[in-house]
Protein backbone atom coordinates (compact mmCIF):
# COMPACT_ATOMS: atom_id res chain seq x y z
CA UNK A 1 0.00 0.00 0.00
CA UNK A 2 2.83 2.34 0.84
CA UNK A 3 4.35 1.95 -2.60
CA UNK A 4 1.04 2.97 -4.13
CA UNK A 5 0.83 6.15 -2.05
CA UNK A 6 4.36 7.07 -3.08
CA UNK A 7 3.62 6.63 -6.78
CA UNK A 8 0.45 8.70 -6.39
CA UNK A 9 2.49 11.51 -4.86
CA UNK A 10 5.06 11.38 -7.68
CA UNK A 11 2.32 11.50 -10.34
CA UNK A 12 0.70 14.41 -8.51
CA UNK A 13 3.99 16.31 -8.41
CA UNK A 14 4.66 15.78 -12.14
CA UNK A 15 1.14 16.91 -12.98
CA UNK A 16 1.45 20.01 -10.81
CA UNK A 17 4.79 20.89 -12.43
CA UNK A 18 3.13 20.48 -15.85
CA UNK A 19 0.22 22.72 -14.87
CA UNK A 20 2.65 25.43 -13.71
CA UNK A 21 4.41 25.38 -17.09
CA UNK A 22 1.12 25.35 -19.00
CA UNK A 23 -0.53 28.22 -17.12
CA UNK A 24 2.64 30.33 -16.82
CA UNK A 25 1.84 32.45 -19.91
CA UNK A 26 -1.68 33.12 -18.59
CA UNK A 27 -0.37 34.18 -15.19
CA UNK A 28 2.14 36.46 -16.85
CA UNK A 29 -0.67 38.03 -18.86
CA UNK A 30 -2.70 38.72 -15.72
CA UNK A 31 0.32 40.01 -13.78
CA UNK A 32 1.29 42.35 -16.64
CA UNK A 33 -2.22 43.73 -16.77
CA UNK A 34 -1.90 44.64 -13.08
CA UNK A 35 1.37 46.57 -13.47
CA UNK A 36 1.41 50.32 -14.04
CA UNK A 37 1.75 50.92 -17.77
CA UNK A 38 5.12 52.67 -17.38
CA UNK A 39 6.69 49.66 -15.68
CA UNK A 40 6.34 47.54 -18.82
CA UNK A 41 9.46 48.98 -20.36
CA UNK A 42 11.38 48.80 -17.15
CA UNK A 43 14.56 46.80 -17.05
CA UNK A 44 14.90 44.17 -15.70
CA UNK A 45 11.50 42.72 -16.59
CA UNK A 46 9.76 41.06 -13.67
CA UNK A 47 7.33 38.18 -13.66
CA UNK A 48 5.26 39.61 -10.82
CA UNK A 49 4.69 43.27 -10.00
CA UNK A 50 5.89 44.49 -6.61
CA UNK A 51 3.07 44.33 -4.11
CA UNK A 52 2.87 48.10 -3.73
CA UNK A 53 2.75 48.74 -7.48
CA UNK A 54 -0.24 46.51 -8.22
CA UNK A 55 -2.81 48.72 -9.86
CA UNK A 56 -6.10 48.55 -11.72
CA UNK A 57 -5.31 51.59 -13.87
CA UNK A 58 -5.17 49.55 -17.09
CA UNK A 59 -8.64 48.20 -16.39
CA UNK A 60 -9.92 51.67 -15.49
CA UNK A 61 -8.59 53.00 -18.80
CA UNK A 62 -10.22 50.20 -20.81
CA UNK A 63 -13.56 50.43 -19.03
CA UNK A 64 -13.65 54.22 -19.43
CA UNK A 65 -13.42 53.92 -23.23
CA UNK A 66 -16.82 53.77 -24.89
CA UNK A 67 -15.46 51.90 -27.90
CA UNK A 68 -14.23 48.92 -25.88
CA UNK A 69 -17.59 48.58 -24.16
CA UNK A 70 -19.14 48.59 -27.63
CA UNK A 71 -16.63 45.95 -28.84
CA UNK A 72 -17.61 43.76 -25.91
CA UNK A 73 -21.33 44.13 -26.67
CA UNK A 74 -20.64 43.53 -30.39
CA UNK A 75 -18.85 40.25 -29.65
CA UNK A 76 -21.60 39.15 -27.30
CA UNK A 77 -24.29 39.98 -29.88
CA UNK A 78 -22.56 38.26 -32.79
CA UNK A 79 -21.72 35.16 -30.73
CA UNK A 80 -25.17 34.73 -29.21
CA UNK A 81 -27.02 35.17 -32.53
CA UNK A 82 -24.55 32.82 -34.28
CA UNK A 83 -25.04 30.16 -31.60
CA UNK A 84 -28.84 30.43 -31.65
CA UNK A 85 -29.26 30.41 -35.43
CA UNK A 86 -26.78 27.57 -35.96
CA UNK A 87 -28.39 25.45 -33.21
CA UNK A 88 -31.80 25.69 -34.90
CA UNK A 89 -30.55 25.31 -38.48
CA UNK A 90 -28.05 22.51 -37.79
CA UNK A 91 -30.39 20.43 -35.64
CA UNK A 92 -33.05 20.65 -38.39
CA UNK A 93 -30.50 19.57 -41.01
CA UNK A 94 -29.18 16.79 -38.78
CA UNK A 95 -32.71 15.50 -38.11
CA UNK A 96 -33.62 15.41 -41.81
CA UNK A 97 -30.34 13.75 -42.85
CA UNK A 98 -30.61 11.15 -40.08
CA UNK A 99 -34.26 10.25 -40.62
CA UNK A 100 -35.39 10.91 -44.20
CA UNK A 101 -34.27 10.17 -47.74
CA UNK A 102 -34.68 13.27 -49.88
CA UNK A 103 -33.19 14.25 -53.24
CA UNK A 104 -29.65 15.57 -52.86
CA UNK A 105 -29.17 14.06 -49.41
CA UNK A 106 -25.92 12.31 -50.35
CA UNK A 107 -24.52 15.40 -52.07
CA UNK A 108 -25.39 17.55 -49.06
CA UNK A 109 -23.69 15.15 -46.66
CA UNK A 110 -20.63 14.93 -48.91
CA UNK A 111 -20.31 18.72 -48.91
CA UNK A 112 -20.66 18.77 -45.11
CA UNK A 113 -17.75 16.33 -44.73
CA UNK A 114 -15.69 18.14 -47.39
CA UNK A 115 -16.07 21.55 -45.73
CA UNK A 116 -15.07 20.06 -42.38
CA UNK A 117 -11.76 19.08 -43.95
CA UNK A 118 -10.73 22.18 -45.87
CA UNK A 119 -9.70 25.30 -43.92
CA UNK A 120 -12.50 27.87 -43.81
CA UNK A 121 -9.99 30.58 -44.64
CA UNK A 122 -9.32 29.17 -48.12
CA UNK A 123 -12.75 30.54 -49.07
CA UNK A 124 -12.00 34.06 -47.88
CA UNK A 125 -11.57 35.56 -51.38
CA UNK A 126 -14.91 34.44 -52.87
CA UNK A 127 -16.59 35.14 -49.53
CA UNK A 128 -15.18 38.65 -49.55
CA UNK A 129 -16.52 39.13 -53.08
CA UNK A 130 -19.90 37.82 -51.91
CA UNK A 131 -19.92 40.20 -48.93
CA UNK A 132 -19.23 43.11 -51.27
CA UNK A 133 -22.10 42.04 -53.56
CA UNK A 134 -24.48 41.65 -50.62
CA UNK A 135 -23.38 44.97 -49.12
CA UNK A 136 -22.40 43.44 -45.77
CA UNK A 137 -18.87 44.88 -45.67
CA UNK A 138 -18.27 46.88 -42.48
CA UNK A 139 -21.58 45.76 -40.98
CA UNK A 140 -21.57 43.92 -37.68
CA UNK A 141 -24.64 41.83 -38.55
CA UNK A 142 -22.96 40.85 -41.80
CA UNK A 143 -20.55 38.65 -39.86
CA UNK A 144 -23.32 36.36 -38.64
CA UNK A 145 -24.36 34.47 -41.83
CA UNK A 146 -20.71 33.71 -42.59
CA UNK A 147 -20.08 32.43 -39.05
CA UNK A 148 -23.25 30.32 -39.17
CA UNK A 149 -22.20 28.87 -42.53
CA UNK A 150 -18.76 28.00 -41.10
CA UNK A 151 -20.11 26.14 -38.07
CA UNK A 152 -22.99 24.34 -39.84
CA UNK A 153 -20.90 21.36 -41.11
CA UNK A 154 -19.37 20.43 -37.75
CA UNK A 155 -22.56 21.15 -35.81
CA UNK A 156 -24.75 19.13 -38.19
CA UNK A 157 -22.29 16.23 -38.18
CA UNK A 158 -22.15 16.10 -34.36
CA UNK A 159 -25.90 16.56 -33.76
CA UNK A 160 -26.65 13.90 -36.40
CA UNK A 161 -24.73 11.42 -34.23
CA UNK A 162 -26.95 12.25 -31.28
CA UNK A 163 -30.16 12.05 -33.35
CA UNK A 164 -29.18 8.60 -34.64
CA UNK A 165 -29.00 7.40 -31.05
CA UNK A 166 -32.66 8.31 -30.45
CA UNK A 167 -34.78 5.15 -30.94
CA UNK A 168 -36.94 5.32 -34.08
CA UNK A 169 -39.83 3.80 -32.12
CA UNK A 170 -40.33 7.21 -30.50
CA UNK A 171 -40.86 8.74 -33.97
CA UNK A 172 -43.26 5.95 -34.95
CA UNK A 173 -45.27 6.35 -31.76
CA UNK A 174 -45.59 10.08 -32.40
CA UNK A 175 -46.84 9.48 -35.94
CA UNK A 176 -49.34 6.90 -34.63
CA UNK A 177 -50.71 9.54 -32.28
CA UNK A 178 -51.30 11.78 -35.29
CA UNK A 179 -48.08 13.79 -34.90
CA UNK A 180 -46.26 15.30 -37.87
CA UNK A 181 -42.61 15.73 -38.88
CA UNK A 182 -42.63 19.00 -36.94
CA UNK A 183 -44.04 17.30 -33.84
CA UNK A 184 -41.18 14.77 -33.88
CA UNK A 185 -38.65 17.56 -34.31
CA UNK A 186 -39.97 19.70 -31.45
CA UNK A 187 -41.15 16.99 -29.02
CA UNK A 188 -38.56 14.23 -29.60
CA UNK A 189 -35.44 15.39 -31.42
CA UNK A 190 -34.84 18.76 -29.76
CA UNK A 191 -35.31 17.55 -26.16
CA UNK A 192 -33.39 14.28 -26.58
CA UNK A 193 -30.48 15.69 -28.61
CA UNK A 194 -30.09 18.56 -26.15
CA UNK A 195 -26.69 17.45 -24.78
CA UNK A 196 -25.31 17.31 -28.33
CA UNK A 197 -26.80 20.68 -29.26
CA UNK A 198 -25.44 22.17 -26.03
CA UNK A 199 -21.92 20.90 -26.62
CA UNK A 200 -21.69 22.15 -30.21
CA UNK A 201 -23.18 25.45 -29.07
CA UNK A 202 -20.30 25.96 -26.66
CA UNK A 203 -17.82 25.40 -29.49
CA UNK A 204 -19.77 27.70 -31.77
CA UNK A 205 -19.74 30.41 -29.11
CA UNK A 206 -15.98 30.05 -28.78
CA UNK A 207 -15.56 30.14 -32.58
CA UNK A 208 -17.57 33.32 -33.02
CA UNK A 209 -16.09 34.94 -29.90
CA UNK A 210 -12.47 34.51 -30.99
CA UNK A 211 -12.79 34.71 -34.79
CA UNK A 212 -10.06 36.96 -36.15
CA UNK A 213 -9.21 36.82 -39.89
CA UNK A 214 -12.67 37.38 -41.33
CA UNK A 215 -13.80 40.14 -38.95
CA UNK A 216 -10.40 41.78 -39.37
CA UNK A 217 -10.91 41.78 -43.14
CA UNK A 218 -14.47 43.06 -43.42
CA UNK A 219 -14.86 45.42 -40.43
CA UNK A 220 -12.84 48.63 -40.30
CA UNK A 221 -14.89 50.89 -38.05
CA UNK A 222 -13.68 51.12 -34.40
CA UNK A 223 -17.21 50.93 -33.03
CA UNK A 224 -18.25 47.95 -35.16
CA UNK A 225 -15.27 45.80 -34.25
CA UNK A 226 -15.45 42.62 -32.24
CA UNK A 227 -13.07 42.04 -29.31
CA UNK A 228 -10.27 40.09 -31.06
CA UNK A 229 -9.95 42.89 -33.62
CA UNK A 230 -9.98 45.53 -30.88
CA UNK A 231 -7.21 43.69 -29.02
CA UNK A 232 -5.00 43.29 -32.08
CA UNK A 233 -5.82 46.91 -33.00
CA UNK A 234 -3.43 48.11 -30.30
CA UNK A 235 -0.64 47.28 -32.73
CA UNK A 236 0.19 49.72 -35.45
CA UNK A 237 -2.14 52.39 -34.09
CA UNK A 238 0.33 53.61 -31.53
CA UNK A 239 4.01 54.30 -31.78
CA UNK A 240 4.75 51.73 -29.12
CA UNK A 241 2.50 48.99 -27.83
CA UNK A 242 0.82 49.57 -24.50
CA UNK A 243 0.96 46.02 -23.28
CA UNK A 244 -0.84 46.83 -20.03
CA UNK A 245 -3.95 47.85 -21.99
CA UNK A 246 -3.60 44.90 -24.38
CA UNK A 247 -3.57 42.39 -21.56
CA UNK A 248 -6.25 44.12 -19.47
CA UNK A 249 -8.61 43.92 -22.46
CA UNK A 250 -7.48 40.32 -23.08
CA UNK A 251 -8.28 39.30 -19.50
CA UNK A 252 -11.71 40.96 -19.74
CA UNK A 253 -12.44 39.17 -23.01
CA UNK A 254 -11.49 35.80 -21.52
CA UNK A 255 -13.99 36.13 -18.65
CA UNK A 256 -17.16 35.16 -20.59
CA UNK A 257 -15.35 32.16 -22.06
CA UNK A 258 -14.20 31.03 -18.62
CA UNK A 259 -17.74 31.39 -17.27
CA UNK A 260 -19.23 29.40 -20.15
CA UNK A 261 -16.49 26.78 -19.88
CA UNK A 262 -16.81 26.23 -16.14
CA UNK A 263 -20.62 26.28 -16.19
CA UNK A 264 -20.86 23.81 -19.10
CA UNK A 265 -17.85 21.56 -18.42
CA UNK A 266 -20.02 18.46 -18.56
CA UNK A 267 -21.23 19.18 -22.12
CA UNK A 268 -17.77 20.22 -23.22
CA UNK A 269 -16.28 16.80 -22.64
CA UNK A 270 -19.36 15.00 -24.02
CA UNK A 271 -19.08 16.90 -27.30
CA UNK A 272 -15.37 16.35 -27.68
CA UNK A 273 -15.40 12.67 -27.03
CA UNK A 274 -18.55 11.48 -28.80
CA UNK A 275 -16.81 11.98 -32.14
CA UNK A 276 -13.54 10.40 -31.18
CA UNK A 277 -14.48 7.25 -29.32
CA UNK A 278 -16.94 6.18 -31.98
CA UNK A 279 -14.55 7.05 -34.77
CA UNK B 1 -41.90 5.06 -43.94
CA UNK B 2 -44.49 6.59 -46.27
CA UNK B 3 -44.96 10.27 -45.74
CA UNK B 4 -47.95 12.31 -46.77
CA UNK B 5 -47.60 15.51 -48.79
CA UNK B 6 -47.77 17.50 -45.54
CA UNK B 7 -44.78 15.61 -44.22
CA UNK B 8 -42.76 16.34 -47.32
CA UNK B 9 -43.52 20.04 -47.08
CA UNK B 10 -42.47 20.04 -43.43
CA UNK B 11 -39.17 18.35 -44.28
CA UNK B 12 -38.65 21.02 -46.92
CA UNK B 13 -39.36 23.77 -44.38
CA UNK B 14 -36.84 22.27 -41.94
CA UNK B 15 -34.17 21.91 -44.63
CA UNK B 16 -34.63 25.25 -46.32
CA UNK B 17 -32.86 27.68 -43.92
CA UNK B 18 -29.81 25.44 -43.56
CA UNK B 19 -29.58 24.76 -47.29
CA UNK B 20 -29.90 28.46 -48.11
CA UNK B 21 -27.18 29.59 -45.67
CA UNK B 22 -24.84 26.67 -46.37
CA UNK B 23 -25.43 26.91 -50.12
CA UNK B 24 -24.97 30.65 -50.46
CA UNK B 25 -22.14 31.23 -48.00
CA UNK B 26 -20.14 27.99 -48.35
CA UNK B 27 -20.98 25.92 -51.43
CA UNK B 28 -21.26 28.88 -53.81
CA UNK B 29 -17.90 30.34 -52.65
CA UNK B 30 -16.19 26.98 -53.25
CA UNK B 31 -17.50 26.89 -56.83
CA UNK B 32 -16.59 30.56 -57.29
CA UNK B 33 -13.12 29.88 -55.88
CA UNK B 34 -12.55 27.23 -58.52
CA UNK B 35 -13.58 29.63 -61.30
CA UNK B 36 -11.38 32.39 -59.84
CA UNK B 37 -8.42 30.04 -59.76
CA UNK B 38 -8.76 29.66 -63.54
CA UNK B 39 -9.03 33.39 -64.11
CA UNK B 40 -6.42 36.03 -64.82
CA UNK B 41 -7.40 38.48 -62.14
CA UNK B 42 -5.22 40.97 -60.37
CA UNK B 43 -5.23 44.69 -59.62
CA UNK B 44 -4.19 45.41 -63.21
CA UNK B 45 -6.93 43.36 -64.86
CA UNK B 46 -10.07 44.12 -62.90
CA UNK B 47 -12.04 45.06 -66.00
CA UNK B 48 -11.32 42.04 -68.16
CA UNK B 49 -11.05 38.79 -66.27
CA UNK B 50 -10.23 36.12 -68.78
CA UNK B 51 -10.15 32.39 -68.26
CA UNK B 52 -6.58 31.11 -68.46
CA UNK B 53 -6.95 27.46 -67.47
CA UNK B 54 -4.36 26.13 -65.08
CA UNK B 55 -1.79 28.92 -65.56
CA UNK B 56 -2.32 30.20 -62.00
CA UNK B 57 -1.70 26.72 -60.64
CA UNK B 58 1.55 26.52 -62.60
CA UNK B 59 2.58 29.92 -61.27
CA UNK B 60 1.94 28.82 -57.67
CA UNK B 61 3.68 25.47 -58.01
CA UNK B 62 6.81 26.95 -59.61
CA UNK B 63 6.99 29.93 -57.23
CA UNK B 64 10.07 29.79 -54.94
CA UNK B 65 8.21 31.74 -52.21
CA UNK B 66 5.46 29.15 -52.29
CA UNK B 67 8.02 26.39 -51.72
CA UNK B 68 9.23 28.20 -48.61
CA UNK B 69 5.75 28.77 -47.14
CA UNK B 70 4.59 25.26 -48.03
CA UNK B 71 7.74 23.87 -46.40
CA UNK B 72 7.03 25.96 -43.30
CA UNK B 73 3.48 24.59 -43.12
CA UNK B 74 4.68 20.99 -43.47
CA UNK B 75 7.35 21.48 -40.80
CA UNK B 76 4.83 23.19 -38.50
CA UNK B 77 2.47 20.23 -38.92
CA UNK B 78 5.18 17.56 -38.61
CA UNK B 79 6.41 19.04 -35.32
CA UNK B 80 3.26 20.29 -33.60
CA UNK B 81 1.06 17.26 -34.36
CA UNK B 82 3.26 14.57 -32.74
CA UNK B 83 4.27 17.06 -30.05
CA UNK B 84 0.70 17.68 -28.95
CA UNK B 85 -0.28 14.03 -29.23
CA UNK B 86 2.64 12.69 -27.18
CA UNK B 87 2.36 15.32 -24.45
CA UNK B 88 -1.44 15.08 -24.41
CA UNK B 89 -1.35 11.30 -24.15
CA UNK B 90 1.32 11.42 -21.44
CA UNK B 91 -0.73 13.83 -19.33
CA UNK B 92 -3.90 11.80 -19.97
CA UNK B 93 -2.10 8.65 -18.74
CA UNK B 94 -0.92 10.43 -15.59
CA UNK B 95 -4.34 11.93 -14.86
CA UNK B 96 -6.00 8.58 -15.55
CA UNK B 97 -3.81 6.87 -12.97
CA UNK B 98 -4.72 9.40 -10.28
CA UNK B 99 -7.04 7.85 -7.72
CA UNK B 100 -8.67 11.20 -6.91
CA UNK B 101 -8.58 14.83 -7.97
CA UNK B 102 -8.69 14.33 -11.74
CA UNK B 103 -11.09 17.20 -12.50
CA UNK B 104 -8.92 20.19 -11.45
CA UNK B 105 -6.08 18.95 -13.67
CA UNK B 106 -8.43 18.43 -16.57
CA UNK B 107 -9.66 22.01 -16.24
CA UNK B 108 -6.16 23.50 -15.81
CA UNK B 109 -4.63 21.71 -18.79
CA UNK B 110 -7.60 22.73 -20.92
CA UNK B 111 -7.21 26.47 -20.26
CA UNK B 112 -4.87 27.14 -23.23
CA UNK B 113 -7.42 25.53 -25.58
CA UNK B 114 -10.15 28.02 -24.66
CA UNK B 115 -7.76 30.98 -24.74
CA UNK B 116 -8.27 32.72 -28.08
CA UNK B 117 -5.53 32.55 -30.72
CA UNK B 118 -5.25 36.33 -30.70
CA UNK B 119 -4.59 36.54 -26.97
CA UNK B 120 -2.26 33.52 -26.86
CA UNK B 121 -0.25 34.91 -29.80
CA UNK B 122 0.18 38.30 -28.14
CA UNK B 123 1.33 36.74 -24.87
CA UNK B 124 3.95 34.66 -26.72
CA UNK B 125 5.04 37.69 -28.72
CA UNK B 126 5.53 39.60 -25.47
CA UNK B 127 7.45 36.80 -23.76
CA UNK B 128 9.75 36.18 -26.76
CA UNK B 129 10.37 39.86 -27.47
CA UNK B 130 14.07 40.65 -27.83
CA UNK B 131 13.83 42.76 -24.67
CA UNK B 132 11.31 40.35 -23.17
CA UNK B 133 11.15 38.22 -20.09
CA UNK B 134 12.56 35.03 -21.61
CA UNK B 135 15.75 36.65 -22.89
CA UNK B 136 16.26 38.31 -19.53
CA UNK B 137 15.86 34.92 -17.87
CA UNK B 138 18.27 33.20 -20.30
CA UNK B 139 20.97 35.91 -20.19
CA UNK B 140 20.82 37.38 -16.71
CA UNK B 141 19.34 34.67 -14.49
CA UNK B 142 20.64 31.31 -15.73
CA UNK B 143 23.37 32.74 -18.02
CA UNK B 144 22.68 30.35 -20.89
CA UNK B 145 23.21 33.04 -23.50
CA UNK B 146 25.61 36.00 -23.62
CA UNK B 147 23.29 38.33 -25.51
CA UNK B 148 19.58 38.67 -26.20
CA UNK B 149 18.36 36.19 -28.78
CA UNK B 150 16.39 37.72 -31.65
CA UNK B 151 13.65 35.08 -31.56
CA UNK B 152 11.22 36.88 -33.81
CA UNK B 153 13.70 38.22 -36.39
CA UNK B 154 14.84 34.95 -37.96
CA UNK B 155 13.04 32.24 -39.92
CA UNK B 156 13.62 29.41 -37.47
CA UNK B 157 13.30 31.58 -34.37
CA UNK B 158 9.89 32.81 -35.50
CA UNK B 159 8.79 29.36 -36.58
CA UNK B 160 9.95 27.88 -33.27
CA UNK B 161 7.85 30.35 -31.29
CA UNK B 162 4.78 29.66 -33.46
CA UNK B 163 5.28 25.90 -33.13
CA UNK B 164 5.74 26.16 -29.38
CA UNK B 165 2.50 28.14 -29.19
CA UNK B 166 0.66 25.62 -31.39
CA UNK B 167 1.83 22.72 -29.23
CA UNK B 168 1.08 24.51 -25.95
CA UNK B 169 -2.42 25.39 -27.12
CA UNK B 170 -3.26 21.89 -28.35
CA UNK B 171 -2.11 19.68 -25.46
CA UNK B 172 -5.38 20.13 -23.54
CA UNK B 173 -7.56 18.98 -26.43
CA UNK B 174 -5.47 15.83 -26.87
CA UNK B 175 -5.53 15.22 -23.13
CA UNK B 176 -9.35 15.27 -23.01
CA UNK B 177 -9.75 13.11 -26.12
CA UNK B 178 -7.19 10.52 -24.96
CA UNK B 179 -8.53 10.50 -21.41
CA UNK B 180 -11.97 9.55 -22.74
CA UNK B 181 -10.40 6.79 -24.84
CA UNK B 182 -8.31 5.45 -21.94
CA UNK B 183 -11.44 5.13 -19.83
CA UNK B 184 -12.93 2.72 -22.38
CA UNK B 185 -10.01 0.26 -22.22
CA UNK B 186 -11.26 -2.83 -20.27
CA UNK B 187 -9.44 -3.15 -16.93
CA UNK B 188 -9.45 -6.96 -17.21
CA UNK B 189 -6.88 -6.71 -19.99
CA UNK B 190 -4.41 -5.06 -17.63
CA UNK B 191 -5.19 -7.48 -14.82
CA UNK B 192 -4.57 -10.58 -16.89
CA UNK B 193 -1.39 -9.03 -18.31
CA UNK B 194 -0.22 -8.35 -14.75
CA UNK B 195 -0.80 -12.02 -13.93
CA UNK B 196 1.42 -12.90 -16.89
CA UNK B 197 4.11 -10.72 -15.38
CA UNK B 198 3.96 -7.88 -17.93
CA UNK B 199 5.65 -4.64 -16.88
CA UNK B 200 4.28 -1.14 -17.44
CA UNK B 201 6.01 -0.72 -20.81
CA UNK B 202 4.54 -3.93 -22.14
CA UNK B 203 1.09 -2.99 -20.87
CA UNK B 204 1.36 0.38 -22.57
CA UNK B 205 2.54 -0.87 -25.96
CA UNK B 206 0.61 -4.16 -26.07
CA UNK B 207 -2.70 -3.09 -24.52
CA UNK B 208 -3.13 0.68 -24.27
CA UNK B 209 -1.88 1.73 -27.70
CA UNK B 210 -3.81 -0.95 -29.70
CA UNK B 211 -6.97 -0.24 -27.70
CA UNK B 212 -6.96 3.49 -28.45
CA UNK B 213 -5.75 3.21 -32.05
CA UNK B 214 -9.05 4.61 -33.38
CA UNK B 215 -8.69 7.71 -31.23
CA UNK B 216 -5.05 8.18 -32.22
CA UNK B 217 -6.03 8.22 -35.89
CA UNK B 218 -8.98 10.53 -35.21
CA UNK B 219 -6.61 12.97 -33.45
CA UNK B 220 -4.13 12.65 -36.30
CA UNK B 221 -6.75 13.65 -38.89
CA UNK B 222 -8.06 16.58 -36.83
CA UNK B 223 -4.60 17.89 -35.92
CA UNK B 224 -3.28 17.67 -39.49
CA UNK B 225 -6.21 19.84 -40.59
CA UNK B 226 -5.39 22.13 -37.65
CA UNK B 227 -1.73 22.37 -38.71
CA UNK B 228 -2.70 23.60 -42.17
CA UNK B 229 -5.18 26.02 -40.56
CA UNK B 230 -2.53 28.00 -38.72
CA UNK B 231 -2.94 31.70 -39.50
CA UNK B 232 -3.54 34.02 -36.55
CA UNK B 233 -0.40 33.13 -34.59
CA UNK B 234 1.93 33.70 -37.57
CA UNK B 235 0.05 36.85 -38.59
CA UNK B 236 0.33 38.42 -35.14
CA UNK B 237 3.73 37.11 -34.00
CA UNK B 238 5.96 37.52 -37.07
CA UNK B 239 3.60 38.62 -39.89
CA UNK B 240 5.82 36.53 -42.16
CA UNK B 241 8.97 38.52 -41.36
CA UNK B 242 11.84 38.51 -42.20
CA UNK B 243 10.93 38.71 -45.90
CA UNK B 244 8.28 35.99 -46.28
CA UNK B 245 10.50 33.52 -44.46
CA UNK B 246 8.02 32.66 -41.70
CA UNK B 247 4.82 32.77 -43.74
CA UNK B 248 2.62 29.68 -43.90
CA UNK B 249 0.22 28.82 -46.72
CA UNK B 250 -2.75 30.76 -45.31
CA UNK B 251 -0.85 33.95 -44.39
CA UNK B 252 0.83 33.81 -47.81
CA UNK B 253 -2.52 33.35 -49.57
CA UNK B 254 -3.96 36.29 -47.61
CA UNK B 255 -0.97 38.47 -48.46
CA UNK B 256 -1.16 37.58 -52.15
CA UNK B 257 -4.88 38.39 -52.31
CA UNK B 258 -5.35 41.40 -50.07
CA UNK B 259 -1.91 43.07 -50.20
CA UNK B 260 -0.46 42.08 -53.58
CA UNK B 261 -3.84 41.94 -55.34
CA UNK B 262 -3.08 38.65 -57.10
CA UNK B 263 -6.53 37.12 -56.72
CA UNK B 264 -6.10 34.43 -59.36
CA UNK B 265 -2.84 33.23 -57.79
CA UNK B 266 -4.36 33.27 -54.29
CA UNK B 267 -7.46 31.38 -55.43
CA UNK B 268 -5.32 28.69 -57.09
CA UNK B 269 -3.24 28.46 -53.90
CA UNK B 270 -6.42 28.07 -51.81
CA UNK B 271 -7.60 25.29 -54.05
CA UNK B 272 -4.24 23.52 -53.82
CA UNK B 273 -4.42 23.64 -50.00
CA UNK B 274 -7.95 22.22 -50.10
CA UNK B 275 -6.90 19.39 -52.42
CA UNK B 276 -3.82 18.52 -50.35
CA UNK B 277 -5.94 18.32 -47.18
CA UNK B 278 -8.67 16.29 -48.86
CA UNK B 279 -6.06 13.77 -50.08
CA UNK B 280 -4.40 13.59 -46.66
CA UNK B 281 -7.78 13.08 -44.98
CA UNK B 282 -8.75 10.28 -47.39
CA UNK B 283 -5.42 8.52 -46.77
CA UNK B 284 -5.83 8.82 -43.02
CA UNK B 285 -9.47 7.65 -43.10
CA UNK B 286 -8.40 4.63 -45.18
CA UNK B 287 -5.74 3.83 -42.60
CA UNK B 288 -8.39 4.06 -39.91
CA UNK B 289 -10.71 1.63 -41.72
CA UNK B 290 -7.94 -0.88 -42.46
CA UNK B 291 -6.71 -0.99 -38.90
CA UNK B 292 -10.14 -1.63 -37.39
Amino acid sequence: MKKRTLSQIIILLILIAGVVVVVLPMIYMVSTSLKPNGALYEYPPRFFPKLDEITLENYQYILAQKKFIRNFINSLFVSIVTVTVSAIVSSALAYCIARFRFPGRTVLFAFIILTMIIPGMTMIIPQYELAVKLGTINRLGGLIPFYVAWVIPYSTFMIKGFVENIPRELDEATYMDGGSVFTVYFRIVLPLAKPGIASVSIFNFLTAWEEFPWANTVINDDFKRTLPIAISGFFGQHQFTQWGYVFALSVLSLLPILIVFIACQKFFVAGLTSGSVKG
Amino acid sequence: MKLKAKGKIQIGVLLLPGLLIFGLFTVYPIVRLFIMSMTKWDFGSFANQELIGFANYMEVLTDKDFHVVFGNTIIYTLITVPGQMILGLLIALLINSLLRGQIPFRVAYYLPVITSWVIASLVFKYVFNTEGLLNYFLCNVIHLSKQNIHWLDTRWGGMAVAMLLGTWKGIGWNMVVFLAALQTVPLELYESAALDGANSWHKFFDITIPSIRGTILFALVMLTIGGFNVYTSIKLITDGKPGHQTDVVLTWMYYKAFSAGKFGYAAALSFIIAIVLAILAVIQFRLMENKE
